[in-house]
């Protein structure tokens, strides 16, 4: 018994003696900590870190008495519930990363500064430098809540190893569905005797903020243009004819042939079939050039194909905003300035995760023939409707359940669909 | 008169440090979600005027939010007891006096010191059609008969979806919670026949009381305070089954993995309805609860303080 | 029960127990064989399938360790002194309440204590969902947030009641002879709990801080509301980083990160067996 009591008794001064290193950490009345929160998914790009890390150290020493002290929030959608504890706790970040598509909930909630006034008194800051469409995502009539640092619009990628195989020329912009549809069964290698193809035209994910697109290139949409009501708009007729088109690539109907993985086939990969060769084209944003080129991979870069319809996409967009309750408000736009200025932007996009919002450091990538098909969508680009709608998220997680109904459950689309959007209107109404 | 005062005095000293823990870090959240339960409750908006039992009475005619609360049951109904049954026999093989059983019985424990993340990312793999370990397992099967020449190649399917297709889902969570819960549950047992006197089977020997007749008539009397115990902590946490249904469902498909804690996530962390979520919160706990006191009846045998005396 | 059966029947008896204990152990198993031979391929390797686990491209990739190990922004070192102290101290406070309240309720009587332990068990039975919100308030209020108090104190899950409920029933266990014996001999309460209750409640004592020491460790979402500097983290939550990457999901880092949390908890887990074992090897059961 007597050794169980020294055992413990160490224990417990181990314990005692590493407490203060929590405790210690208490602001002086002259030390500044700039807390800023982001959520950790780019920490795996260990460049990307490492730029940030010295962006931190060079506004540290550029302002004297200052600490930036970065939280972040890693974990599978706990960014927004954490931040929201806090700020209703009273304990919130001076600064925080806000996601486009889960900005309505703070914008709407007066979690956040409005930074209208900072830059009016501001000489030295001019909001034009950064693209208007980026900018319009956090703003709500005169008022604006974020400054953008950096986004990205969706764009259809494609493997050119895979098209010179088979011989299909380059898709350009402006292309069509049935362009795309064309160029896609061409590219599908369905083996006689396989269970199903072995190359896609397609890949796709059933990963709503990626297939809603399909809905906006056919001139359909998941809500009116409140935001306020799904019926009429996800079960519309372009939505419907839409749906039909995109559930045809996956399950050969009507005589065409199937040129993407169905949910199915897709779950048994395991994998980004794109990536791995096996699919010819994807619909991703920018953030997938940082394995594009860490493979050496040569992929082309072209506009969403459209339903005889102008060209369209969305945007996801992070920007950078000042909490209602941050101690330290005019350190937290010092930083966010300078965080977003052309210098450090230009930095910070050379690692490839996404665009800088600022004109000028965009600039400076282009000539680049990737890098100017993005530019170029930035022009026809729409904000997410995460931006706008506070509850969109449960809106997605229903179009995540409405695709596995139509390809598990063999609901019919349209049932499908009408389904779904009497659920959303319920969501929507809530509020 | 004197012995039993100090009795009192000296039992309230004993459950003192943990009564006033748990009235800080349980109790008062507790009451607190039992208050915003009676309000509409966003987290966010100023405004939280008081409903009385609104928030009940919307939940009562929610059908996803009784959809939820069935999939808990049809949870609960399937793994608790086997999952009770499965550990205890598992507790009694590894208590045999066999070679080399301890290091046995710290194999079983594995699945049970992983974190939840981990396990459910090496269960999705495990489920995955085609190249997932089951459906690989039923492929080689499948090659084996065929290579027997009793039959096609493709006798059993290998494209089981498990966690898409409805029922196989519901399926797929009992059957990881058995996997995950079979080593924690087995060494509560092992104690528990730890504890059993070995005098008592000497004395029942002689009595000619040996093998199965032992086991009814000793060790599950015996072991009606772990079973007890075991079979409760095992419905409390069947009815609060989260991790894999985040991780590994979303709750589908068709809302026939959509448990009532997930439910309660939802509701709590994507529309931030506090209020809401409190007043599922508190139907799950009266549910939990019942059910707990039921079970407590039953095995009252186990709970017992004063058969002693 | 078969010590008196017949030799033959005897030897066809344990082999199958044996067999039984092997299938089992496959079953347990295999799942970390898989997770540890995932773990050895390239990190930008695709998801490895059972004929390609053994045998990844290019030789097995022990630098995925070294890669998460040594990662530039990540103090993993850091991680796991954070998790050591939080994991040590959350067993230390709950096994020292626990076994207190146990006795009282399992040995002394007192008005109320029913009801009081009712309540006990009340606590474990709400979800904790929609109690981190005032929970949480609590802790800023007392200036625990990011702070060593604020990880090992409140933990907002089963442990008190569930610890204080378990070895409740295992006291209850303990022959009351025991103490009426030290009682007789002149020992207050304080010493028949520490001097005849623990010792004779070894196992479930082992038990209840082997729960307690799992649970902390890979708990993932209380640490990550009560932490927010990246000192602070624990190794669940701060390798977390690598599962929810940008370019959907890197199963080698990500199993290579699950290997690493693991590790530890099973060199615990097997040094706690020597508590489970000695308690079988003093009173071995049955033949």
């Amino acid at each position: 018994m007597n050794r169980s009591v020294v055992q413990l008794l160490v224990l417990v001064g181990v314990v005692a003696g590493t407490w203060p290193a929590g405790c210690a950490r208490q602001d002086g009345e002259d030390a500044i900590v700039l807390r800023v929160a982001n959520w950790g998914s780019p920490a795996v790009e260990q460049d990307f870190m490492k730029v940030e890390r010295e962006i931190w150290g060079e506004f540290e020493r550029a302002h004297p008495g200052v600490t930036v002290r970065v939280e972040q929030i890693p974990g599978l959608g706990q960014y927004a519930p954490k931040l929201i504890m806090m700020h209703v706790s009273g304990s919130v970040p001076d600064v925080i990363h806000l996601d486009a598509s889960s900005a309505a909930v703070f914008i709407d909630n007066d979690v956040l500064m409005d930074l209208t006034p900072f830059i009016e008194r501001d000489r030295s800051f001019e909001l034009d430098r950064y693209f208007e469409n980026v900018v319009k995502i956090a703003r709500r009539g005169d008022k604006l809540y974020a400054i953008p640092l950096d986004f990205t619009p969706m764009v259809m990628y494609y493997n050119k190893k895979l098209f010179d195989d088979a011989g299909v020329p380059y898709p350009r912009d402006g292309w069509t569905w049935a362009e795309f549809r064309h160029a896609a069964e061409k590219l599908t290698v369905f083996p006689q005797g396989a269970r199903h193809p072995t190359q896609y035209g397609f890949n796709f994910e059933n990963h709503m903020p990626l297939w809603v697109l399909w809905l906006w290139t056919n001139g359909g949409d998941v809500l009116n243009p409140d935001g306020t009501r799904a019926s009429g708009y996800l079960d519309g007729p372009a939505s419907i004819e839409a749906m039909q088109f995109l559930v045809g690539l996956m399950q050969p109907a009507n005589g065409q042939a199937q040129v993407a993985p169905s949910l199915a086939e897709r779950a048994a990969a395991g994998v980004d079939l794109f990536l791995d060769g096996r699919a010819a084209m994807d619909l991703k944003g920018h953030w997938m050039m940082i394995n594009y080129r860490a493979r050496n991979f040569d992929v082309g870069v072209v506009t969403l194909p459209t339903n005889n319809i102008e060209p369209v996409t969305v945007i996801y967009e992070a920007g950078l905003s000042i909490t209602k309750l941050a101690r330290h408000p005019e350190v937290a736009w010092e930083f966010i300035k300078y965080i977003t200025s052309a210098e450090v932007q230009k930095r910070r996009v050379a690692t490839g995760l996404a665009i800088s919002a600022n004109k000028q450091a965009a600039d400076h990538f282009a000539g680049n023939p990737v890098e100017d098909a993005f530019l170029r969508a930035v022009r026809y680009a729409r904000p997410p409707w995460g931006a706008r709608v506070e509850t969109y998220e449960l809106c997605e997680d229903l179009g995540r359940e409405m695709m596995e109904d139509i390809q598990y459950s063999g609901v019919p689309v349209e049932e499908a669909m009408r389904r779904k959007a009497k659920l959303m209107d319920a969501v929507l109404t809530e509020h | 008169m004197n012995t039993h005062q100090r009795t009192n005095w000296r039992g309230y000293a004993f459950i003192a440090p943990a009564t006033i823990y748990l009235v800080i870090f349980s109790l008062l959240p507790i009451v607190f979600a039992g208050y915003m339960s009676l309000h509409r409750w966003h987290l966010l908006k100023p405004d939280k005027p008081f409903v009385g039992l609104a928030n009940f009475q919307t939940l009562a005619a929610d059908p996803f939010f009784r959809n939820a609360v069935f999939n808990s049951f049809v949870y609960a109904i399937a793994s608790v007891p086997l999952g009770v049954v499965t550990s205890l026999a598992v507790a009694l093989l590894v208590t045999r006096r066999l070679r080399g059983v301890g290091v046995f019985r710290t194999l079983f424990y594995i699945p049970g010191i992983c974190s939840q993340v981990a396990i459910s990312m090496v269960w999705i793999w495990i489920l995955l059609p085609e190249t997932g370990l089951i459906n690989y397992c039923v492929g080689k099967v499948n090659g084996w008969i065929a290579g027997a020449g009793l039959a096609d190649s493709g006798l059993i399917p290998t494209t089981t979806n498990f966690l898409q297709e409805p029922g196989w889902a519901m399926a797929a969570l009992v059957a990881m919670s058995l996997w995950i819960g079979l080593g924690p549950r087995m060494i509560i047992f092992v104690a528990g026949l730890q504890n059993i006197s070995e005098e008592l089977y000497e004395a029942a020997s002689l009595d000619g009381c040996t093998g199965a007749k032992s086991f009814w008539h000793i060790t599950l009397p015996q072991l009606a305070p772990t079973t007890l115990f075991v079979t409760v902590t095992t419905t409390i946490a069947a009815f609060q089954l989260f991790t894999p249904v985040y991780m590994m469902t979303k709750g589908g498909p068709q809302r026939t993995t959509d448990v009532v804690l997930y439910h309660i996530y939802k509701e709590a962390w994507q529309k931030f309805e506090l209020g809401m979520a409190s007043a599922q919160s508190y139907v799950l706990f009266a549910m939990i609860v019942l059910i707990a006191a039921v079970q407590l009846w039953l095995m009252r045998g186990g709970l017992a303080t004063e058969e002693a005396r | 029960m078969s010590a008196v059966g017949h030799p033959v029947r005897r030897c066809v008896g344990r082999s199958l127990l044996y067999l039984a204990l092997v299938v089992i152990t496959v079953t347990t198993v295999l799942p970390f064989v898989w997770m540890f031979f995932t773990s050895l391929h390239h990190k930008d390797a695709q998801l490895p399938t059972i004929d390609n686990l053994f045998t990844p491209e290019g030789g097995y990739h022990f630098g995925n360790y070294e890669y998460v190990l040594t990662f530039g922004e990540l103090p993993v070192w850091r991680f796991a002194v954070n998790s050591c102290v939080v994991t040590c101290g959350v067993v230390v406070f709950q096994l020292t309440l626990c076994s207190l309240a146990a006795y009282g309720f399992a040995r002394l009587r007192f008005r109320g204590r029913d009801a009081v332990f009712f309540v006990f068990l009340l606590t474990m039975m709400i979800p904790a969902q929609v109690l981190v919100v005032p929970l949480f308030a609590i802790v800023r209020n007392f200036g625990w947030l990011d702070t060593y108090w604020g990880l090992i104190i409140p933990y907002p899950y089963l442990s008190t009641a569930f610890g204080t409920f378990l070895l409740r029933q295992f006291f209850l266990t303990v022959p009351r002879s025991l103490d009426d014996a030290a009682r007789l001999d002149g020992c207050g309460d304080l010493r028949i709990f520490w001097h005849v209750i623990l010792p004779s409640a070894k196992p479930a004592l082992a038990t209840v801080g082997a729960f307690a020491f799992i649970w902390t460790w890979t708990d993932f979402y209380w640490p990550l509301l009560a932490s927010s500097s990246t000192t602070m983290r624990t190794l669940e939550v701060g390798l977390s980083v690598f599962s929810d990457a940008y370019a959907g999901t890197m199963w080698a880092l990500q199993m290579t990160a699950a290997t690493i949390v693991l590790i530890p908890v099973l060199i615990f887990f097997l040094g706690m067996q020597r508590f489970f074992v000695r308690g079988i090897v003093q009173s071995g059961i049955k033949g």
